[in-house]
């Protein structure tokens, strides 16, 4: 089934407090799509948060909790969240004031949508 | 183990190595001449490598040229369990290749992004590059017997640095 990725990539960049989205090959850390603010280091920042994921999987895989949901990282000034699934990972980067609760629901529906 | 023939590679290539988690790194100008590798324990590897990174780099430049108009600047390659990765950066003896490969500890990204900071940090040596007379077709082989001597610890001027894990 063909899927129109950048829809969905976009659809979550419109969330309150959402500076941009990204889907990432987890293993070769690379962006398969993206809509970020212009400024952003992507293929940096792309690179970086796939490492990342990919160390809390194999971390939760190695304590026996199985494989990793959802990632929330706290930053002073913002979040960076992660889900993944079939080796690809989505990423969302908000400001303090953005609804991690609504923000998790809509990534995790987005990340179904694009590993059908 | 990071060996260089040249000293001004050295802080960079271990930086990018430690940074990068690569398994191989080899950093040579594009005739094959060796600048300094990780990784590489046999003489004989190093120069087979620098060979024919040196050789894919020439091919993948003329390849990009008729395709494209210019050269490709960088070529990776995803094996079963390793990968790898040539990239060209300028520097203030010309320009250099960067031959790597890593496995799962690593990601194309990854390395991507810490080769940026490498080709960077080679290009502001520019003060601290000695003076050195051109290589010429007539000498490259005795020099590159002499870097490799010096990589490998068989002639003076030796520089090794210690293990990085």
């Amino acid at each position: 089934m063909k899927i129109n990725i950048t829809p969905i990539i976009s659809a979550l960049t419109r969330q309150r407090g959402v500076s941009g989205s990204l889907l990432v090959d987890e293993t070769d850390g690379v962006i398969i799509d993206a809509t970020l603010q212009v400024g952003m280091k992507g293929p940096a920042f792309a690179a970086l948060a796939a490492s990342l994921y990919r160390k809390a999987r194999l971390s939760a895989q190695a304590a026996g909790l199985g494989d990793v949901t959802f990632l929330r990282l706290r930053a002073t000034e913002g979040y960076v969240c992660a889900a993944g699934k079939n080796e690809m990972v989505l990423v969302t980067i908000a400001d303090a004031r953005a609804n991690i609760g609504l923000i998790r629901m809509e990534m995790l529906k987005a990340l179904e949508r694009l590993v059908l | 183990m990071i060996s260089v023939a040249e000293p001004w590679v050295e802080a960079p290539l271990k930086r990018f190595v430690d940074d990068a988690r690569v398994t191989f790194a080899l950093l040579i100008y594009p005739s094959g001449q060796v600048l300094g590798q990780s990784g590489f324990s046999r003489a004989v590897d190093v120069m087979s490598a620098a060979a024919l990174a040196a050789g894919i780099h020439a091919t993948v430049r003329e390849l990009g040229r008729t395709l494209d108009g210019k050269g490709f600047r960088d070529v990776f390659h995803a094996g079963a369990k390793r990968k790898l990765y040539l990239a060209e950066a300028a520097t203030p003896r010309g320009p250099c290749l960067l031959l790597t490969v890593f496995d799962e500890q690593s990601s194309l990204g990854l390395v991507q992004l810490y080769f940026e900071e490498l080709r960077t940090a080679l290009g502001q040596t520019k003060m601290q590059v000695p003076d050195a007379a051109p290589m010429l077709d007539e000498n490259f082989e005795v020099e590159l017997n002499r870097n490799l001597a010096m990589l490998f610890g068989r002639a003076p001027g030796r520089r090794n640095i210690t293990p990085t894990s």
